[in-house]
């Protein structure tokens, strides 16, 4: 495991699927260019992580199982995105809407862990969270795919509340941003090289720029 | 700017000079000194909401001498102490109680369209503040589509120029629409500004920098932009307007009272004289009751309907103004898909502002095209979280989500704002889903039209050729929308509508509503700049009427 000056882990992610692209890059080296309200929220995402409220221990196993999977976390260090979203669903820090066909999130998250774990008991004939990797990933993308209601809830609802939240959670952390490039916070310094291949002197270039997603796709 | 015009706007607005010289965001003093009043006085005008269209309002009326006040359901922001440089640490701008969404096709609330607090959305607003064409004003006589404002374009021009010399705001010449100058001059772009004006510029099509509400050199004493790109999470700096700095300085320096956390959760109306007499708010866990001569409701396009159907009585039993099944209405949104194209180079597009170049060269009806009206394309600019969705929409996860993310710096992003026709079915009503002050929530139910669905592609098309104009290798496009206005709109009789020309509901005469959900049509147009100029023309149509006699007749 590898670490940055500021003593932050790297992501354990392969130069395939896009690791090591930013060499050097330390966002959280550069908070002593931030201001005092943007650390505090930032600082605890790297901080001791507080303990679960909203998620029963049963929960907690399939929802690490479903994140890992959704954000490709094979291996520590993670990110801590269950506990990010566990504190979400405690405090009750939804986004303002909900489908008619779909229970508040809270009662989604609950609903759709319990409806997962029962298709995995039934159908794979174990809890999700001790199904094998392409067992879980498997499952996972015939949600993905299915048009229609699962569990009583619409799939599509289901992927999207999912991935909202594993998304928010693990894109807000200091580490996601070292992995692509991100600058993080930029107050009160802002920013004074703009346009095309312009960098601060604090930037890092990409070193692998013909990692072109897309083509990758099309030639693995 | 000239001095004689910026002498003009301090008369009109000192806000920018209100603001402290020393770099500080917030003029502690002028809140603290903030004049109060009692439950019990009745005031000349309470407002409810103090977004772009309520404090508009109360700044104007507050330079009448008139004793208002603007409650709002959020906080009064202290932008230095609340808001941060940082995605995921800035939900508690946007409102986030319940709501519920259904229709053929949902559309998401909070973050990306519903704000909270003094300033409201434009706290988090990106800063394009773009006029209506004169056409907007007239879509079903020119396009035999949407409808027809009992205003026209020339009765809101006046209001524009002013509000934006008050913003202010900087760009290029304008040539579409009503063609115009702006006060400040264009800002520089950023990676992503660059790769639109190649795009635009080998393909022939006219794309200008601006219009964008930041500054762009001295402005009374409020900071210079330092490009940092967090514009849609507030700016700290102080650059880009929201009436927390444009207006509401000026409207407290007048003796207005701003009351935030204060939720309002009933207009009261006296089923004898049918007149409003003030509105229901709940502050600290209390239930109180604010006395007014005049009401104002300028909560937006979901909140000022839920408001005005709570408010039912036994003279109004289908909810307040609702004689004619109209409120809740006609609710818009702007089909605003994005478009992203990947280049070989490092964009970095979160660098600088995300609103910095815009086109309206297709905003009108092309008579050649299958579709009415049309659409405009602006910069956007995702941050990682939002950058995130994009990517997971496009069916990625896990590891190919990791290694798409990895690649953000080599990307830019458009996005449209097509203008989706009003239809009645589209509207707000009440849940029996309660929030926790036992309130009914509002649910949200849309579906979109064959014009509409047109118009996505078409804007779709012309945004992946501009990026592959640019250089782009490859493009991916999200479809999203954008923007709230209607639900009350302006008509020009009760049959048609909730407001008059002048804003005033049809069924209570002393009853406004001075907010994005007057609007019948909503154009190609970011639509804060137009929500300002219909209050501060109202503003100025409701000081006229106290000259000649109608209330309110107390003396400030």
């Amino acid at each position: 495991m590898s670490a940055s000056s500021s003593g932050q882990p790297k992501l354990p992610l392969s130069v395939d699927h896009g690791g090591g692209r930013y060499p050097g890059l330390d966002t959280l080296g550069q908070s002593s260019h931030w201001d005092m309200a943007t650390t505090g929220v930032v600082a605890p995402r790297v901080g001791i992580p507080v303990g679960l409220r909203f998620f029963t221990q049963r929960e907690e196993a399939v929802a690490c199982a479903l994140t890992d999977q959704l954000l490709g976390q094979h291996e520590d260090p993670r990110v801590p995105v269950v506990r990010m979203i566990d504190s979400r669903l405690a405090e009750g820090q939804g986004d303002g809407w909900h489908h008619v066909d779909m229970p508040p999130d809270d009662l989604a998250w609950r609903n759709s862990l319990a409806a997962l774990e029962e298709d995995a008991c039934s159908r794979l004939g174990a809890p999700f969270a001790d199904c094998s990797w392409p067992e879980q990933e498997a499952s996972l993308r015939a949600i993905q795919r299915w048009r229609g209601a699962w569990h009583g809830m619409p799939a599509q609802s289901v992927w999207s509340l999912w991935t909202r939240y594993a998304d928010t959670a693990f894109y807000a952390h200091p580490w996601a941003w070292d992995e692509i490039g991100f600058g993080g916070p930029a107050y009160p310094r802002g920013y004074k090289h703009l346009g095309l291949d312009a960098r601060e002197p604090w930037e890092v270039k990409d070193i692998r720029p013909t990692l072109d997603p897309l083509r990758l796709r099309e030639n693995p | 700017m000239k001095g004689l015009d910026s002498r003009a706007l301090r008369r009109r607005n000192e806000s920018a000079w209100l603001v402290p010289a020393d770099g500080r965001d917030v003029n502690h003093r002028l809140r603290a000194d903030m004049r109060t009043f009692d439950d019990d006085d009745e005031v000349d005008l309470v407002i409810v909401g103090c977004g772009a269209g309520g404090s508009t309002l109360l700044q104007r009326l507050a330079r009448r001498g008139w004793r208002v006040v603007a409650l709002d359901a959020g906080p009064f922001w202290d932008p230095e102490q609340d808001w941060v440089s940082d995605e995921a640490g800035s939900h508690h701008l946007y409102w986030e109680e319940p709501r519920v969404i259904s229709g053929a096709d949902p559309v998401p609330l909070g973050s990306n369209n519903s704000g909270r607090g003094v300033g409201g959305s434009m706290v988090h607003f990106a800063g394009y503040t773009p006029r209506f064409h004169p056409s907007d004003f007239r879509t079903r006589s020119e396009d035999g589509v949407g409808a027809d404002w009992p205003i026209t374009y020339a009765d809101l021009r006046s209001f524009y120029e002013e509000i934006e010399g008050e913003l202010p705001v900087a760009g290029e010449h304008w040539p579409w629409g009503d063609p115009h100058g702006y006060p400040h001059s264009p800002h520089p772009v950023s990676g992503n500004g660059e790769v639109f004006l190649r795009g635009a510029h080998a393909l022939g099509i006219d794309a200008r920098v601006g219009p964008v509400a930041i500054a762009n050199g001295r402005f009374g004493h409020r900071a210079h932009c330092i490009y940092r790109g967090f514009c849609l999470q507030g700016c700290k700096v102080n650059a880009k307007a929201s009436p927390l700095i444009t207006h509401v300085p000026d409207a407290l320096s007048r003796g207005a009272e701003v009351r935030a956390d204060s939720m309002v959760t009933r207009v009261q109306v006296d089923d004898r004289s049918g007149l409003a007499t003030g509105v229901h708010f709940l502050r600290r866990g209390r239930q109180r009751f604010q006395r007014a001569r005049l009401v104002a409701v300028a909560g937006y396009s979901i909140e000022t309907p839920r408001l005005l159907l709570n408010s039912a009585s036994a003279r109004f039993p289908h909810g307040l103004c609702n004689d004619y099944d109209q409120v809740g209405r006609y609710l818009m949104v702007q089909g605003a898909p994005q478009t992203a194209g990947r280049f070989g180079t490092e964009v970095r597009m979160w660098k600088g502002p995300p609103p910095e170049v815009s086109t309206e060269a297709f905003y009108e009806t092309d008579p050649t095209k299958p579709y009415k009206r049309g659409f405009s394309i602006q910069t956007v600019s995702p941050l990682p979280i939002t950058w995130a969705e994009h990517v997971s929409a496009q069916g990625h996860f896990g590891d190919d989500l990791r290694r798409y993310m990895s690649d953000y710096p080599h990307w830019a992003c458009l996005g449209a704002l097509c203008e989706f026709l009003p239809r009645a079915d589209n509207r707000v009503t009440l849940d029996s889903e309660q929030d926790r002050h036992g309130m009914p929530v509002a649910h949200f139910a849309y579906s979109q039209g064959d014009n509409d669905r047109m118009l996505m592609k078409a804007a779709r098309e012309v945004m992946e050729c501009i990026l592959r104009a640019a250089g782009a290798d490859e493009v991916i496009t999200i479809d999203r929308f954008a923007h709230l206005v209607g639900g009350a709109r302006m008509a020009t009789d009760a049959s048609q509508g909730v407001v008059d020309r002048s804003c005033r509901t049809f069924a209570v005469p002393n009853l406004f509503i001075t907010d994005g959900s007057v609007l019948p049509t909503q154009g190609s147009a970011n639509p804060a700049l137009t929500i300002m100029a219909l209050a501060a023309r109202a503003a100025d149509l409701l000081a006229r009427g106290a000259r000649s006699g109608q209330p309110p007749t107390r003396k400030p």
